[in-house]
């Protein structure tokens, strides 16, 4: 499980690099998603189901929507 | 070369972060002494507060100006953005999503609809709470209003947002209210395990004292203050 845990935390740091510094803003945006998801694997490792939930619910929910539709509204790239 | 300065100083700020935190988590087995009102928490919370789920315990009970502040960090944003994106248009879709993707929707609402209303219940029993389940009712307006493409014309799109913020509004002043029933009966202020009046016993519905109630209020005005943020970004312009 230790090792699980250390693999996850490499993909949450590539990820989260990756969402920072592409230039496509749909690419951050999918970048983040997936920087969420490891963490919520991470929270659930880790016995957190509560802050799982909310991670789930919060972070690849609503964010994820919000900002494709900011995107669509000020038309970026997309 | 921009990027490459903000990497240098995420760089810089991990090292210092780490720095900090070295000895922390080298003397770890030292950190049970350290952690006293935790250990509080975990052998007399539940006789304390009533509700199984230490979290929202701690969050509700122990906490509760901490929550107290969240919401009205909500209430302001709410506030800020009724007053500045006034909705002029309703929003219209341009039948992008295809019968597929509108009929699968349509057959998941009610149950999302009925997952977030359990997880406002239930919170005080299981994962879950007033956030998470608000936002997850807020989530579905959002999915309504994004497949369906809600086109409502200028005064009926105004009423529907008022009522909606009226809804927010209250549910604040009922989570102040009832955080109020504390000082009324000689206590702090949104204290809910001292008062003595845990209906039933911890692990069932109806248990935990002011608890539920406080996950009630913050649960509604979560999800209906989250839809009006929505719907008036939305529908500017």
């Amino acid at each position: 499980m230790r090792i699980m845990l250390y693999i996850l935390l490499l993909f949450t740091l590539i990820s989260a690099f990756y969402a920072v510094l592409t230039s496509n803003l749909i690419n951050s945006i999918i970048g983040l998603s997936i920087f969420s998801f490891n963490l919520i694997v991470i929270f659930l490792i880790l016995q957190a189901p509560d802050v799982a939930l909310a991670e789930v619910i919060i972070s690849s929910g609503i964010t994820t929507v919000l900002f494709i539709i900011t995107l669509d509204k000020t038309g970026g790239s997309l | 070369m921009r990027k490459g300065y903000i990497v240098v100083l995420i760089l810089i700020l991990a090292t210092l972060l780490m720095i900090n935190l070295v000895p922390v988590l080298s003397n770890f087995n030292n950190l049970n002494s350290l952690a006293t009102s935790s250990q509080h928490y975990i052998e007399h919370g539940i006789e304390e507060t009533g509700s199984i789920n230490l979290v929202t315990s701690i969050l509700l009970d122990y906490r509760g100006f901490d929550t107290l502040g969240e919401t009205i960090v909500i209430f302001i944003v709410v506030s800020t953005i009724t007053v500045l994106a006034v909705p002029n248009l309703g929003y219209r879709n341009d039948n992008i999503c295809s019968p597929i993707v509108k009929q699968s929707i349509s057959m998941i609402i009610p149950f999302l609809y009925l997952l977030g209303f359990y997880l406002i219940a239930y919170g005080h029993l299981s994962p879950g709470g007033g956030f998470t389940g608000g936002v997850l009712i807020a989530i579905t307006f959002i999915l309504l209003a994004v497949i369906f493409g809600v086109g409502y014309i200028k005064a009926e799109a105004r009423r529907e947002l008022i009522s909606r913020s009226l809804i927010e509004n209250l549910a604040a002043l009922g989570f102040v209210i009832s955080g109020m029933v504390g000082i009324a009966a000689g206590y702090n202020f949104l204290s809910s395990g001292q008062l003595g009046l845990s209906f039933g016993s911890p692990g069932n519905l109806v248990s935990g004292g002011l608890i539920p109630i406080f996950n009630l209020m913050i649960g509604i005005k979560i999800g209906a203050g989250m839809s009006v943020i929505f719907s008036h970004l939305i529908k500017e312009e």
